[in-house]
C-alpha cells in the first residue's frame, strides 16, 4: 500500500527535516568544539542562551538561573573554552549530544518555535556526566536555512551534586 | 619542602605552631572517614546551623523543606506567624511528613498512616483512633521541634538541646558583619527565587576555605578577572582590605570592590542609565548612617564564614551559600542570591545578571573553584605530603586579605571541637588570636 503525502504534509515534512539537520549540525559543532563557527553561522546577533535552576525549570523572568547569556557573554564564553583559560575544559572533555523528540511547536512563517530533548554526555578529568533536558528554541528563517535566536536549556536534574559544575555549553 | 615541616607532629590534625609561625592541618582532615563522622556528632549535631532565611517563608504557613546538617527538616511559619524548625519525620513511623521542597500548607499529612499535624507542630489527625489505649494523647506525639532562632533574617537551629550559647552569642563578632548586610535594605532583604543545587566531590571544608580565600583570584581566577576588565570595570578606589577572626571560628574578609555592587556602588560597567539612582541610593545611606558606615555597607566588599558551613559573598551581588558534607570527599552546595525587596527591576537584572557571571556551576570563576578543590582531593591521595599549609599573614598584626587567618580560625574552632571533652568549651572570643599570631 501506499499513501501519497498531501502538498502540505510534503512540505512539513521538509521543514521538520531541515530543522532537524540544523540542529543535529549545531550538536556536531559544539561536540567538535567547533564554537566560533557555531556562534558565527548559527546564532543571531541578538541571541539569548539560558538554563534555569533546577528548582525552578520554567523560564520565570524573576527567578535566577544557572546560565542567561547575552551574545557578548556567550562570546566570551567561548573563547575562554577556546582559550584553554577554562581549567576544567583543558584538556578539552569529550562530548557526545543525542538530540531527538525534534517537534516545531508554532510555525510563524519568520521564525519557528522548536522542542526538542537532548542527553550531553561529556567525558574528561576522569569524569563521566551526562547533563538531559528539554531544550527550546526560536528559530528565525534565513532562506533555506535559520539562525538561532533564543535557546532553552531546561534540566531534568534535580540537582547537579554530582556533576558539581557545569562548564560546557549544552 | 623540608622534611621537618612534614614530620608527623603526635597524632595531631592541626599543628598551630605561634613560635614558628606556621599553621598546617593534616590531609587526613579532608579524607578520613572516621573523622568525617566524627564531624557529624561534633560539630552538625551541636553548633548553631543555617537554615535559611525568613524571607524564604514569607507568609503564615510558608515552608521549606531542606536537609541541614544531614537531617531533613521542615521551617515553616505557623498560621500563628512564627517561624519553627521541625524533624521532617513522622512520629509514628518515621516517614517524611513534607516532600515537597517549599510551600504553603495548613498542615502536613503522612501520607503512610495520614497521622496530620498542624503547620505549629501539633498532632491533629489519626485516623481509627480507637486502636490506642486511654493513655494515648496526642500531644505527646507533636512534631519534633528543634531549637531555633534567627539573626536579621538568618534563621538558625541547632540540634544540641545542651547548646549553651544563644544564636547571638553563638555568632560573636559575625553579627556585625550580618548587620551590614540586612542594613542594605529599610524594608528588608530577600532570597531570590532559584537556587542553584550543585556540589564537588571534595571535602566540605575545601569549600570553606576556598570561599575566605583571596590569595588565589588573580591565578585561578583571570579569565573572570579578564572579562571584567572587557567590561571596563575600574580598578578599586582603594587598595587594601583585611581579614578578621571573629570568634568561635568565624571569619573574613574585608576589602574595596575590585567592581560596581548593585545597592550603591556605580562603575561604567552598569550603564549610565542606573548611575543617578544608584548614586542617590548611595547618598541616602550616608544620610542614614553616616559617612563610615556607609560606606562600610554600601562601598565594601566582605566575604563571612559563619561556622560550620555557611558562608555569605557580599560583593557584585550576595550569595548564600550553605556547604553540607557527603561523607569525607563530596559535598552538597546551595547557593542563592539575597537583594533588598525593594530593588528597582532593572537593577535586579543587573544584580542577576552580575551574579551569573562569577557565580554558579556555569559563572565564569565557581567552576575554576570546583575544579580546583577537587584537584587538592586527588592530591591528598599522596600520603607522602602530610600536611597542607595555611600560615600566610601569622607575621603582621593585621592580616590582609590575601593572608589565611580566616581560614585558621575556622581550623582552630574545628579542633576545639573534634577534640575537647566537651564540644562547648568556652572559648574566649578569638579575635585577640590576631594579636597573638604577630606577637
Amino acid at each position: 500500500m501506499t499513501t501519497e503525502l498531501t502538498v502540505d504534509e510534503a512540505a512539513q515534512v521538509r521543514l521538520w527535516h531541515r530543522v532537524s539537520q540544523f540542529l543535529f549540525r549545531e550538536a556536531r559543532l559544539l561536540d567538535e568544539w567547533r564554537l566560533l563557527e557555531w556562534y558565527d553561522e548559527m546564532l543571531t546577533d541578538d541571541i539569548r542562551y539560558s538554563v534555569p535552576a533546577t528548582d525552578v525549570r520554567g523560564e520565570t523572568a524573576d527567578a535566577l538561573g544557572l546560565i542567561d547569556d547575552d551574545a557578548a557573554r556567550l562570546r566570551q564564553r567561548i573563547e575562554q573554552l577556546l582559550n584553554g583559560e577554562v581549567w576544567c575544559e583543558n584538556p578539552r572533555s569529550r562530548t557526545n549530544r543525542m538530540i531527538s523528540n525534534v517537534e516545531i511547536l508554532t510555525d510563524r512563517g519568520t521564525h519557528l518555535d522548536v522542542a526538542a530533548n537532548v542527553i550531553v554526555h561529556r567525558f574528561g578529568h576522569g569524569r563521566s556526566d551526562a547533563y538531559v533536558g528539554k531544550c527550546r528554541f526560536e528559530l528565525v528563517v534565513e532562506g533555506e536555512s535559520f539562525r538561532v535566536r533564543r535557546r532553552v536549556v531546561v534540566l531534568d536534574h534535580e540537582t547537579l551534586y554530582e556533576h558539581g559544575k557545569l562548564s560546557i555549553v549544552l | 619542602m623540608t622534611i621537618e615541616l612534614q614530620r608527623p607532629v603526635g597524632d595531631r590534625i592541626v599543628v598551630d605552631d605561634l613560635d614558628r609561625l606556621s599553621f598546617r592541618v593534616d590531609r587526613r582532615a579532608y579524607t578520613d572517614d572516621d573523622l568525617a563522622a566524627r564531624e557529624t556528632t561534633r560539630i552538625f549535631d551541636r553548633c548553631w546551623l543555617y537554615v535559611g532565611h525568613e524571607s524564604e517563608v514569607p507568609e503564615p504557613g510558608s515552608y521549606v523543606a531542606r536537609d541541614v546538617g544531614g537531617r531533613p527538616v521542615v521551617m515553616a511559619r505557623g498560621s500563628d506567624g512564627v517561624i519553627r524548625v521541625f524533624a521532617n519525620s513522622c512520629t509514628h513511623r518515621g516517614a517524611l511528613i513534607c516532600s515537597q521542597p517549599a510551600g504553603q500548607a495548613r498542615s502536613f499529612r503522612c501520607p503512610y498512616h495520614d497521622w496530620t499535624f498542624s503547620n505549629q507542630g501539633d498532632l491533629v489527625g489519626v485516623p481509627i483512633p480507637d486502636g490506642y489505649g486511654p493513655g494515648f494523647r496526642k500531644a505527646d506525639f507533636g512534631l519534633a521541634q528543634h531549637r531555633s532562632d534567627s539573626y536579621r533574617g538568618f534563621a538558625f537551629v541547632t540540634f544540641d538541646p545542651e547548646q549553651p550559647r544563644t544564636l547571638t552569642e553563638y555568632l560573636a563578632g559575625a553579627t556585625e558583619y550580618l548587620d551590614l548586610i540586612d542594613d542594605q535594605s529599610e524594608v528588608g532583604m530577600e532570597v531570590i527565587q532559584g537556587a542553584q543545587l550543585h556540589g564537588a566531590r571534595a571535602n566540605w571544608k575545601l569549600m570553606m576555605e576556598n570561599s575566605v580565600d583571596i590569595y588565589h583570584f588573580r591565578a585561578l581566577h583571570k579569565r573572570y578577572v579578564g572579562y571584567m576588565e572587557s567590561l571596563g570595570s575600574v580598578p578599586p578606589r582603594r587598595r587594601g582590605g583585611f581579614g578578621r577572626a571573629l570568634g568561635l571560628g568565624h571569619g573574613a574578609n574585608e576589602l574595596p570592590p575590585a567592581a560596581a555592587r548593585p545597592l550603591a556602588y556605580w562603575t561604567p560597567m552598569f550603564g549610565a542609565e542606573v548611575r543617578p539612582r544608584i548614586e542617590a541610593t548611595a547618598a541616602r545611606f550616608v544620610d542614614r548612617f553616616g559617612a563610615e558606615r556607609a560606606e562600610r555597607i554600601t562601598g565594601t566588599n566582605r566575604a563571612v564564614l559563619i561556622f560550620p558551613n555557611l558562608m555569605i559573598i557580599d560583593a557584585i551581588a550576595i550569595t548564600i551559600r550553605k556547604i553540607d558534607p557527603i561523607g569525607a570527599g563530596q559535598m552538597a552546595i546551595t547557593s542563592v542570591a539575597l537583594a533588598p525587596k525593594d530593588e528597582d527591576p532593572d537593577i535586579r537584572e543587573l544584580r542577576k545578571s552580575h551574579y551569573l557571571t562569577f557565580l554558579g556551576p556555569a559563572g565564569f570563576a565557581t567552576p575554576d573553584d570546583i575544579e580546583i578543590i577537587e584537584s587538592c582531593q586527588r592530591g591528598y591521595l599522596n600520603r607522602t605530603v602530610r600536611y597542607s599549609d595555611l600560615s600566610r599573614g601569622m607575621n603582621k598584626e593585621v592580616p590582609e586579605t590575601t593572608d589565611e587567618l580566616p581560614a585558621r580560625e575556622f581550623w582552630r574552632q574545628w579542633d576545639r571541637l573534634m577534640h575537647g571533652d566537651d564540644g562547648h568549651l568556652d572559648v574566649a572570643h578569638r579575635a585577640e588570636m590576631q594579636g597573638a599570631e604577630a606577637r
